[in-house]
């Protein structure tokens, strides 16, 4: 009791200083959407002995690319979740784009990207490009398993994030062959897939958030900050990081 | 290689009445099991269609390799061999081709007319489209900037909508059937041979049909997808006579069996990480290539078949029941009733999207749906009836009739 009503008090101080406590608290998911089964040794291995983790998104999102501080969308929100959950160490987000490119030129980037970087973790968000250009969805599972390698070569761990639910779009291009394919390569090197989608959709049938705005509405933060601090509670459990929960 | 009962159409149920597989003679009464299981994969294709639609849970894709796409072409392809063949033994080629090419052209007009309800939907849409959510996802719009070169290429069908895929699957299907249909009466097993061969080939060379805009292709490969239209075909023709006793052995309703709850527990087990992360490696089959009719989606839906016309005798109650009737009733109107199923998907996932994404919204929208698909069917089958009896005497209630074809 006593705990809980400092945390609720925790909660409050925060919000009054503007900053963001429990990311993940105003945006709950049913368990088995976040639940996860493959380890992450490089973090486990950086975080414990080193002090230190460095994460690299690597995506073809318009919009996300550049350290994550520049940015108010979910690299900027998992920074600052894992800063506040793994108190010594030194989190660094990095977020670099290949803007609206398909899966090619993605993994043509990643052998710059992982020698410049050196990241523990790369979460690979994938899938979008693929299924708006209806990419024949074989092709881009071998296109994935390379890029998985590619990472796993370089001593990274690897975090497969799948397309974002869109109501709006849901009916243009069928995503569901993609998040196939990236769960078949999740199985094949044990790796984590995030379903971004699942959690998405599962957020606009119980109506936490509204996803079919045309404009902007003021989701895009509230729903980033969520995905940020889901993608940290993943990441903090499967590292088996001190500040795990479990 | 197939599985099918003997008994899908009546004068094949006795040695009797059906002595020669090739001489399709006149069917004593219709099968209801074609309208039956035609009219269900239509449901089940528009609850598909309904985008992550909690209902499409009941639906056949969920428990195995196959899906209702499979039981549409099959049975597309049983009802055309078996309604043109009869028209070719009795009126020649040229009158049977002619009756087949008319029936694509109205597949041909339904894929049009879907075409531009979707065009209208999308530009809409494109137009006013800016969350900043998804500024990936708006990049699906880039392609309007060029409508002359849409309309032209939706018409050469190198543009299509979304789910109306097998549309243009069915019109090429039955564009060439013609000369699919011919040799298939007289040579059975060498033109299903022929279908094979080129179902290989098509896999080993990566044939498929090109489409605008980006380097993609047609999602229902009609080089692979023609095998089970041939089979269909074949099955009708009397194939099912040639391997009877192979099907009724005791041998392959166990395959069969063991088949269908491998696949179903692939299935379901991909749907929980943690048990799939431990399967050994050669249990990663999924996920299967649909485009090209993975091997394991075709055996599938033939151990499916098998297993069906097994236990469902042609005379099953339930079939003349009345709780039967209004699947039966979309599946013998099935061209109007998938347009119908296409557009009503469209609408679904407008109301869902507009008014609430809800679980109660999302099964109300698809009973919804389904009930309109039964009025507009039996609205469907009320005309053909007043057409009938308007001008000429009724023709004689013989089997399936060209519509259902």
């Amino acid at each position: 009791m006593r705990k809980r009503l400092a945390a609720i008090a925790i909660c409050f101080a925060g919000l009054a200083a503007g900053a963001t406590p429990g990311f993940a608290q105003n945006c709950p998911v049913s368990h088995e959407l976040v639940a996860t089964f493959a380890p992450l040794p490089q973090v486990h291995a950086d975080v414990t002995k080193n002090k230190k983790l460095n994460i690299l998104v690597v995506s073809a999102a318009p919009t996300q690319t550049g350290a994550a501080a520049g940015l108010k969308s979910y690299p900027y929100f998992l920074e600052l979740a894992l800063k506040e959950r793994l108190k010594n160490t030194d989190v660094t987000v990095f977020a670099h784009s290949v803007p609206r490119k398909p899966i090619d030129d993605v993994v043509a980037a990643l052998p710059g990207l992982l020698k410049e970087r050196k990241p523990d973790l790369v979460i690979w968000q994938t899938g979008t490009v693929e299924a708006i250009r209806a990419m024949d969805p074989d092709v881009y599972g071998d296109k994935l398993l390379a890029g998985v390698e590619l990472i796993l070569a370089a001593k990274s761990d690897v975090i497969l994030m799948n397309q974002q639910y869109s109501p709006r779009t849901d009916y243009m291009f069928d995503g569901v062959p993609y998040t196939d394919n990236m769960r078949y390569v999740a199985q094949s090197k044990d790796i984590a897939l995030f379903n971004r989608y699942a959690i998405m959709k599962y957020w606009a049938e119980t109506g936490i958030f509204d996803l079919s705005a045309m404009r902007n509405d003021g989701v895009y933060e509230k729903l980033h900050r969520c995905l940020g601090g889901l993608l940290s509670d993943f990441i903090v459990r499967a590292g088996s990081l001190p500040g795990s929960l479990e | 290689m197939s599985i099918v009962s003997s008994r899908l159409l009546s004068p094949f149920a006795s040695k009797a009445a059906m002595p020669t597989a090739a001489s399709t003679a006149v069917p004593a009464g219709r099968d209801l099991r074609l309208d039956f299981f035609r009219g269900l994969s239509l449901w089940f294709i528009f609850l598909d269609h309904v985008p992550s639609n909690i209902m499409a849970w009941i639906t056949v894709r969920n428990y195995g390799f196959s899906d209702a796409s499979e039981i549409f072409v099959f049975i597309s392809g049983y009802t055309a061999a078996f309604v043109y063949g009869r028209v070719m033994n009795e009126r020649g080629f040229v009158v049977g081709a002619a009756r087949i090419l008319k029936r694509t052209w109205q597949i041909y007009v339904a894929f049009v007319f879907l075409f531009v309800f979707y065009v209208a939907e999308i530009s809409y849409l494109a137009t006013r489209f800016q969350n900043p959510l998804y500024t990936e996802e708006s990049g699906f719009f880039e392609f309007l900037q060029k409508p002359e070169i849409i309309l032209i290429e939706a018409l050469k069908l190198r543009f299509l909508p979304a789910n109306v895929d097998v549309l243009p699957l069915y019109i090429v299907l039955m564009g060439f059937f013609p000369f699919v249909l011919w040799p298939l009466r007289r040579w059975p097993n060498v033109t299903l041979a022929g279908s094979v061969v080129l179902y290989t080939v098509a896999r080993l060379l990566d044939w498929n049909i090109s489409l605008y805009p980006y380097d993609r292709y047609w999602f229902f490969n009609p080089f692979c997808w023609q095998l089970l239209f041939v089979i269909g075909g074949w099955c009708a023709l009397g194939g099912v006579q040639r391997i009877e006793n192979f099907l009724k052995s005791r041998t392959v309703l166990v395959l069969s069996i063991l088949f269908l709850m491998y696949a179903a527990a692939l299935q379901l087990s991909w749907l929980f990480p943690g048990v799939t992360r431990k399967l050994p490696t050669w249990a990663l089959i999924l996920p299967l290539n649909k485009s090209d009719l993975s091997l394991f989606r075709l055996f599938h839906f033939l151990a499916l078949a098998n297993i069906v016309v097994r236990f469902i005798p042609m005379d099953a109650a339930f079939l003349r029941s009345s709780w039967a009737r209004p699947v039966i009733l979309c599946g013998q109107n099935s061209l109007e009733i998938f347009c119908l199923g296409v557009f009503l998907s469209f609408s679904a996932h407008f109301f869902i999207t507009e008014i609430s994404a809800r679980f109660h919204v999302q099964m109300l929208v698809s009973l919804t749906g389904i009930c309109i698909m039964i009025a507009v069917a039996w609205l469907m089958s009320w005309y053909k009836n007043i057409d009938r009896r308007g001008g000429k005497p009724p023709p004689a209630q013989t089997g399936l009739g060209e519509r259902t074809a």
